[in-house]
């Protein structure tokens, strides 16, 4: 019997026919297949000190999800790109991600490099993003409707900073100096008119080339302006050690209060002596930071559970590996509250009131995907680190 | 002040000398500009830095190892950047062979060493104050060094033979002098003197794998400024140069600071073109 081309059409027509029919009734299998995470951490290279600690978080998290038994009978999958520090392979992670793998969501970029090239291309695919970067423009609900940020921006953290200075210390003549780069300058030029709209007299502000190996001219200048608080804006821990080590050398009993770097072990590692690290305040977040040498109590418990599981916290910051705890668990009460689905996502976050997090509480609304509070961004005695986690700043009330 | 603005401009002034004087080493042998000067620099950083706090090496074979990897990586530049575009010099592919090498050694730092600054031994444990080994210890190199190429350039058979070369390649050639040889070897020294320098000023430039552009760059004005192939000229303007940053740093602060050293930098370039030591050269027609 021969067989005829319509025959042949009609054929693959009903076949056709059939599979969209069966789309359309789900199978039973797609209830019990896991649940896909996107997930682009910085594991090497430059920027991935912060990768590393967060993953572990992160890791620890879907561990522990999954073997309770998952979200609702389906285990949580992660799939994990090492962005390698580098925007480009973010990008291409992006696009296998979301067109390749089909995930659910997408936790990350972790670093603001990355995720301001990768936002953009998650935000076409229509896919729910989470991410803990701090570059102020990753938030936009017109541009990134899906992309929600559970860490604070960089205009909280000078808010942070800037209050510790004005309120807390009430000191008002400040001196604020960055580096040269774009992150350096944005910086200066962000917080030095929210310091003087705080009623704080700015008598010195400037950009210095990170390599100058000696800023004794400038520390002088503020001193002859009459600084009382020096507030340096850099990631270079070459150039706040040397400010540190000047202001070391001149015998100059002025607090500085400023950024992460500050009181990260590559700073410390720079200083001349030990005491050089005194009344230095770096900013830190209320939920990790010990009061009267105890954490509050979830982080506590927290830490509790690092320890039962041999999670390593000396060489790495406790309010790293909780974001990334927090990031995997928030996904994890979504998807348990609503599903995987995008909409369904999107339309829990946009109404999302006080999640409980280790390391921040998160509230959004359909206009505001910044979640992080502001009374929770504070400032730490770096010279105060252990287990992860440094004291609270003097000044603040408990 | 006054004291601040010498003993660091002199201390930073001889690293920069020091510097010149390793692009001065290579070109007098090659006409070659080689753009790995400021990475011999960095890597005289990174490399004791690594021998000596790192593997915990005495800091007299740390120091003798920084040299010897120096002199390694001086003959591999000749080798893989410079020999291969000798024959077509008009063309200046140098420029790209050598910069390209020096930025792939650059990224492989990065990678292993890491992209933070790192510490320094403080290997005299004298100071603070003036008596700190990060003043006196790049310009006790930047000494010792110029001395010894004077010595070897005035003295020794070799360094004639360097200097004929460095003269004209095709009548030492025709001497019978081995200009191969004597380029590998000049490269060696250029290797040497370029990690001497980021070594003697690690303690205050850091081993830090982002030196290599300052260095390239702050090293080349003394050799502009001082006349190309002119070791004295190099020390003059590399001590000149120091001295005025520092100063700079002082009366005018921040970034324009490195914006007067370039003013200064182009207004001699434009006013004597040979740079301050070197003899406008005559065009035969």
């Amino acid at each position: 019997m021969s067989i005829r081309r319509r025959q042949v059409l009609s054929g693959a027509t009903a076949a056709g026919a059939l599979s969209v029919a069966s789309g359309l009734a789900k199978p039973a299998i797609a209830q019990t297949e896991p649940i896909k995470i996107g997930y682009l951490p910085a594991l090497t290279g430059p920027s991935s000190s912060t990768g590393i600690g967060i993953n572990r978080g992160t890791q620890l998290a879907v561990e522990g999800i999954n073997a309770d038994g998952g979200i609702n009978g389906r285990k949580i999958e992660l799939i994990v790109r090492d962005t390698q520090s580098d925007p480009t392979k973010a990008v291409n992670a992006v696009a296998e991600l979301t067109q390749r793998q089909k995930v659910s969501v997408i936790w990350g970029p972790l670093n603001s490099g990355e995720a301001l090239a990768a936002t953009p291309l998650i935000a076409r695919d229509k896919v729910p993003m989470l991410h803990p970067c701090w570059v102020d423009q990753l938030i936009d609900v017109k541009k990134y409707p899906m992309s929600f940020r559970i860490a604070p921006t960089n205009t909280q953290v000078g808010v942070g900073a800037n209050h510790y200075v004005v309120d807390v210390l009430k000191l008002k003549k400040v001196a604020v100096i960055s580096d040269t780069t774009g992150y350096g300058t944005a910086s200066v030029e962000t917080y030095v008119p929210m310091l003087k709209a705080k009623g704080a007299d700015v008598v010195y502000s400037g950009h210095v080339d990170a390599a100058n190996p000696d800023l004794k001219p400038e520390l002088l200048r503020m001193q002859n302006a009459g600084a009382q608080a020096i507030m340096p804006w850099s990631v270079n821990a070459g150039f706040l050690s040397r400010i540190l080590n000047t202001r070391g050398a001149m015998g100059w009993d002025v607090p500085v209060v400023g950024q992460t770097t500050l009181g990260s072990g590559q700073t410390k590692a720079l200083l001349e002596k030990p005491e050089n690290w005194n009344k230095v305040y770096s900013n830190n977040f209320r939920n990790c930071c010990y009061v009267n040498g105890k954490l509050p109590e979830r982080a506590q418990e927290f830490v509790d559970r690092l320890r039962k599981a041999k999670i390593e916290m000396g060489d790495t910051l406790l309010w790293w590996i909780a974001l990334g705890w927090d990031g995997a668990r928030l996904l994890a009460d979504t998807f348990k509250a609503v599903g995987p689905k995008a909409e369904d996502v999107v339309a829990y976050w946009n109404n999302l009131k006080g999640w409980p997090g280790v390391y921040g509480t998160v509230t959004w609304t359909p206009e505001q995907h910044n979640g992080f509070p502001d009374q929770e961004v504070v400032m730490c005695e770096v010279n105060s680190l252990r287990d992860g986690a440094f004291n609270l700043a003097p000044g603040y009330g408990s | 002040m006054l004291a601040s603005i010498v003993s660091h401009g002199l201390a930073l002034g001889a690293v920069y000398a020091l510097i010149g004087i390793t692009y001065n080493v290579m070109f007098s042998a090659s006409r070659v500009f080689s753009f790995t000067a400021g990475m011999l620099g960095m890597l005289g950083g990174v490399l004791g830095a690594l021998f000596i706090s790192k593997l915990g090496l005495p800091a007299i074979a740390g120091f003798v190892l920084v040299l010897v990897c120096g002199a390694v990586l001086g003959i591999v530049t000749e080798i893989v950047t410079v020999r291969p575009v000798l024959k077509s010099i008009e063309q200046h592919l140098y420029v790209l062979s050598t910069l390209a090498f020096a930025l792939m050694v650059q990224q492989v730092t990065a990678i292993e060493w890491g992209t933070e600054a790192q510490p320094f031994p403080r290997l005299i444990p004298i100071g603070p104050g003036w008596l700190d080994q990060q003043f006196w210890l790049p310009m006790l190199a930047c000494a010792v060094t110029i001395v010894g190429l004077e010595f070897l350039y005035r003295r020794s058979l070799v360094g004639r033979a360097f200097l004929a070369i460095a003269e004209d390649s095709y009548a030492a050639r025709a001497l019978g002098l081995p200009e191969q040889r004597l380029r590998l070897a000049s490269y060696a020294l250029a290797g040497m003197i370029g990690t001497l320098a980021g070594f003697s000023g690690a303690e205050m430039q850091l081993a830090y794998f982002g030196n290599q552009a300052v260095l390239n760059f702050y090293g080349f004005v003394p050799v502009a400024l001082g006349g190309m192939g002119s070791n004295r000229g190099a020390v003059i303007g590399g001590l000149a140069l120091g001295l005025f940053q520092q100063a700079a740093n002082f009366l005018v602060g921040g970034i324009f600071a490195a914006v007067a050293v370039f003013v200064v930098f182009i207004l001699v370039l434009l006013l004597r073109p040979e740079g301050l030591a070197g003899a406008a050269s005559a065009r035969r027609v």
